[in-house]
């Protein structure tokens, strides 16, 4: 989430160097985290000397990043319970689950890096 | 966030005390029984559920847990709370960057509160009723 953030706010490619400045994310976990957001074209990413990374599209949601990054939020593991359709607490954690994704669907990842531009902190502006 | 054996278990406990509620007190050994889970673990959770003023402990033979409130009082929100420590996704760390700032002010913290709105007036007889969960699906 950092990650896509701080690249909302960027011009221009960036690199893993400076987006790891930014976020305070070691290099290495930067790298990790890019390749499933990579897959599910959320960023892009070129070489060479102008090389780095920038957002894949622009609307891009907090849903579309968390479950990117994390998969699917589920917040029991009901899914290999097999009592599913007889459990009723079984669907309080659907609501919790429907609560989570329909707020996140909701807010854009443009959205929170205009709150960052706002207060001038923005990266690469 | 996930919601952990503790918060799963006390939630199941509590659904199962209300649903075999009569005026007598119900052993947890019961309850592991025709929930298949463990008893001592039930333990556990039942001393929190009535340290946290949810449960009535009843000591001697025939004791066991009943009820401190009807279901319709006990709000599956302030349960899960009390289980969980907290279902929250904001957490407040020293030294945050700018970033994590604007993801906790305008991310998690509406987040939050939109996970309260929902389970605002859930109550544990609204679970144990069947009413209530057949228009969530």
């Amino acid at each position: 989430m950092q990650t896509l953030v701080y690249l909302a706010t960027c011009k221009e490619n960036c690199s893993i160097r400076k987006i790891s400045e930014a976020t305070g994310i070691s290099s290495g976990y930067l790298e990790q985290l890019m390749i499933p957001l990579r897959r599910a074209g959320l960023v892009e990413a070129d070489r060479g000397v102008f090389g780095g990374y920038r957002l894949g599209r622009t609307g891009i949601t907090c849903q579309d990043v968390l479950i990117a990054s994390e998969g699917v939020f589920r917040p029991a593991p009901c899914k290999e319970c097999q009592k599913n359709g007889l459990c009723k607490t079984h669907q309080i954690w659907s609501l919790l689950q429907t609560a989570v994704s329909d707020f996140s669907k909701e807010v854009l990842i443009e959205d929170l890096a205009a709150h960052l531009v706002d207060r001038g902190t923005g990266g690469g502006i | 966030m996930k919601i952990s054996t503790r918060g799963r278990y006390g939630l199941r406990l509590l659904v199962d005390i209300a649903e075999h509620a009569e005026d007598d007190p119900i052993a947890l050994s019961v309850v592991a029984k025709r929930q298949k889970l463990s008893e001592k673990y039930l333990q556990q959770v039942a001393l929190l559920l009535t340290r946290g003023g949810f449960l009535t402990s009843v000591k001697g033979s025939g004791g066991g847990y009943l009820l401190k409130e009807k279901p319709d009082q006990i709000m599956i929100y302030d349960v899960l709370d009390l289980l969980e420590g907290s279902i929250t996704f904001e957490e407040e760390s020293d030294g945050e960057n700018a970033i994590e700032e604007v993801l906790r002010l305008h991310f998690y913290r509406p987040l939050d509160e939109q996970v309260k709105r929902a389970f605002a007036g859930l109550t544990l007889a609204d679970v144990t009723h069947a009413a209530w969960f057949t228009y969530m699906i």
